[in-house]
């Protein structure tokens, strides 16, 4: 059991690894010392949260949609992400899996992914009831695209790191909670986040779904597409840290519970920001368009491409 | 009184050493006029479309990766016929310089991000930012960098002819908008990194000070590595432990400064402190707790720069400051000036001592305010702060900042006739927070989470 982790890649990587101590023994200090703090916390008075509906219908499966069952690499079953769940095949097929080409198929999974499953600080579950409820982490939301890539043979896999904080995000997710202030800046950098990357014509080309364009747009940022990458257009990771693996490492979901467990009013203020966030984005997007908001707003993001010169180093 | 013709040659003589013996463009524009702040728009004009073509056409000749960007802009140096052209150059937004790889490859980066060549630099295998850094100012560059606040530091590669007239430029605009009140004779206190153990850019470019003025004393007289303010942002055992250090550094620093004030007005000197507001605040707020006070008039000057978060979450307002430096040091609002400047550029903003408004100077660097499709705002109305710096020779300083700011055609309370930004500075929507002053807050912050410092 333990050779099939290793190659499946549950183990976390050592800078995963260092990042779950850093944040635990912060974490730990931060409960300590707000034990009494806490208890008032955890009770939430006053917070109403009611979760998002789902946006989509979910087409209904039957036994003759077509698949890849395959158990090579980044294309079999991992941790949290199973292809072969009944509701992965069905949407895979109504996407247009067998129909389109790979890009093109990858690129309509991207934009399902990002543009109607809601962001949303959840226990860790699997793909299918993701796609079920509509809604999920960042995470969630690269495992079904993960899984919806996979099921049309595609290969595709996690990019992980942790990254800088923008002002956006420090309201949305920090400041509603002095707990996560004070754990925010005990740790100096714990926001984790990901993308997804599928195997397209010999390429990894990668994928941001975690932020619906309403919230990019409440942000001032550009809506990201596929093939591009959100390192060094709205965010920068943390040097040395990006982890690229075929599934969720082990502990990562036994985390992100334990956070939810201590204290889900914190995480149901958090959730509430996110769709307020969303609403403000809807209607700067209805107002401007689409389209033009992004124009407008990449005239600033754009950076250039540089090639490395050696020049007159010399390197031993 | 002193006329400010003589007051500006006193500076030149002092600081002779920064100024070269033959001036290209860029340098003329700065260390040619009595005063950057004021004088005739066509004699700016002139000075600035030469400083800013000379090193447009520097960048483009010299810099491979520019040049391509400025092929896909489809501009050219002799597009650039006027100062109304100068809205056709090419900008870098500030997150570019953030945009570094690692190992090897950082080297290889700052190689490519700099203008014209490089003298041998020889790198071994497992070197760190720091590393490399000191290679390449052994190797006569002079690389700084600042605002690691969000995880990741700018880093700008200047050769030494650019990091003199920067040097120069900060105290030029200083001096010569704090008229009459320097004085080569002053006591200075640096509330900054010594300049002579850092690379922090901020820190760097105060050595200036100590040829400006006689005697300085320095707060922070320790080796501050990129390295070191990183790990102070963590909560690693080594973090918390240079953040425990550093707590304690600073108690006894405000002690020291404290018995320095005392000194000083017993001996009736004329002070200056310079350097991160939040550091001069604990000396007030010490001094508040102490129910002790001091009356240095005339003879007191503070210079701030950095941004003004104090604690987290908490921004103190210029002028609040201003009233506490006046009741607790005696020194006047008018003495208390702030400085607007970043790692990327070499323009420094000052406020004026009348009106506290962000003067920007006039022959060498020119301001753009942009919406968010790039194009030029109307004055009083709030955008993006783009640049063009004049005194750029060793790296493209064309760059559109994170900052939001208001720039206003005048300045509503002096009479001197540059453009001015409102006296506070805010980022912009989307943008990472930075400012050295927060940087070095976050690693001068025992319990980083409540003000507890």
């Amino acid at each position: 059991m333990f050779r099939e982790w290793k190659e499946k890649e549950y183990i976390p990587k050592k800078q995963m690894v260092k990042l779950f101590i850093r944040g635990s023994l912060s974490l730990s200090k931060v409960l300590i010392k707000n034990f009494f703090r806490l208890k008032n916390l955890r009770k939430g008075e006053g917070i109403n949260y009611t979760p998002p509906e789902r946006v989509y219908d979910l087409p209904s499966y039957s036994q003759d949609m077509k698949f890849i069952k395959s158990d090579e690499k980044y294309l079999r079953p991992t941790l949290f992400c199973n292809p072969y769940s009944p509701e992965i095949i069905a949407m895979a097929n109504k996407l247009g899996a067998f129909e389109k080409e790979p890009y093109e198929y990858a690129n309509d999974v991207f934009e399902f992914v990002k543009r109607k499953v809601t962001l949303q600080i959840v226990p860790f579950w699997g793909v299918e009831e993701t796609l079920r409820k509509g809604y999920g982490t960042c995470i969630h939301k690269i495992s079904l695209f993960i899984a919806l890539c996979r099921v049309a043979g595609i290969r595709a896999r996690y990019k992980l790191y942790a990254l800088s904080m923008i002002p956006q995000w420090y309201d949305t997710f920090i400041s509603p909670d002095p707990l996560m202030v004070e754990w925010y800046d005990a740790m100096g950098n714990f926001l984790f986040h990901g993308e997804g990357e599928a195997y397209i014509d010999g390429k990894w080309i990668v994928g941001d779904v975690g932020p619906l364009p309403e919230r990019q747009a409440a942000t001032g940022i550009p809506i990201t597409k596929f093939g591009e990458d959100s390192i060094g257009i709205w965010f920068e990771a943390i040097p040395g840290g990006i982890m690229r693996t075929e599934s969720i490492p082990l502990g990562l979901a036994t985390g992100m519970n334990l956070l939810l467990r201590i204290s889900p009013a914190t995480v149901a203020k958090i959730n509430n920001n996110v769709l307020a966030l969303d609403e403000k984005g809807r209607k700067i997007l209805q107002e401007i368009g689409e389209e033009e908001y992004d124009k407008r707003v990449r005239k600033t993001y754009k950076m250039p491409k540089i090639e490395l010169e050696k020049k007159s180093l010399i390197f031993e | 009184m002193k006329k400010y013709e003589d007051y500006i040659a006193e500076m030149n003589n002092r600081l002779k050493n920064y100024i070269p013996n033959k001036l290209n463009h860029g340098e003329e524009s700065v260390f040619k006029p009595h005063d950057l702040f004021d004088m005739p728009d066509k004699e700016a004009n002139e000075y600035k479309f030469k400083a800013i073509k000379y090193a447009f056409k520097l960048h483009y000749e010299k810099n491979s990766f520019y040049r391509k960007y400025c092929k896909e802009k489809n501009v050219t140096p002799d597009d650039i016929k006027s100062t109304d052209d100068f809205i056709k150059i090419p900008l870098l937004p500030d997150k570019f310089f953030k945009a570094y790889p690692s190992g090897n490859e950082f080297a290889m980066w700052l190689a490519t991000i700099y203008t014209g060549d490089l003298p041998n630099i020889t790198i071994k295998k497992n070197y760190g930012y720091d590393e490399i850094i000191n290679k390449f100012n052994e190797a006569g560059l002079v690389i700084s960098y600042s605002s690691g606040t969000s995880g990741r530091h700018t880093f700008i590669p200047r050769d030494l002819r650019t990091f003199n007239a920067s040097e120069y430029a900060i105290a030029k605009s200083v001096i010569g908008m704090a008229y009459p009140i320097w004085e080569y004779e002053m006591n200075g206190y640096l509330f900054m990194p010594n300049p002579m153990k850092t690379n922090v850019f901020a820190g760097k470019v105060c050595k200036v000070f100590f040829d400006a003025i006689k005697s300085v004393e320095v707060a922070l007289d320790r080796e501050i590595s990129a390295e070191v303010i990183q790990e102070a942002m963590k909560n690693s055992l080594k973090g918390r432990i240079i953040r425990y250090a550093v707590q304690r550094e600073t108690k006894k620093l405000v002690n020291r400064v404290i018995e320095w004030l005392r000194k000083k007005e017993k001996e009736r000197k004329k002070i200056a402190l310079v350097g991160l507001p939040f550091l001069i605040n604990f000396v007030i707020e010490e001094l508040e707790e102490r129910g002790e006070g001091f009356d240095f008039g005339e003879n007191g000057a503070v210079l701030t720069g950095g941004g003004w978060k104090i604690y987290e979450g908490k921004r103190m307002p210029v002028k609040e400051f201003r009233g506490k430096a006046e009741k607790f040091l005696g020194i006047p609002p008018e003495n208390c000036l702030d400085l607007y400047g970043m790692v990327e550029g070499n323009g420094w903003m000052v406020h004026c001592r009348e009106g506290h408004y962000l003067h920007i100077p006039k022959s060498y660097y020119h301001v753009m305010v942009l919406d968010e499709n790039g194009e030029e705002v109307g004055h009083g109305e709030k955008g993006r702060f783009a640049f063009l710096d004049g005194l750029a020779f060793s790296y493209p300083g064309f760059i559109i900042s994170g900052d939001e700011v208001k720039m206003l055609e005048e300045c509503p309370v002096c009479e001197r006739n540059s453009q001015v930004l409102e006296p506070e500075v805010n980022r912009a929507k989307g943008e990472e927070m930075r400012g050295c002053a927060e940087e070095m807050r976050r690693v001068f912050a025992m319990d980083m989470g409540g003000g507890n410092v």
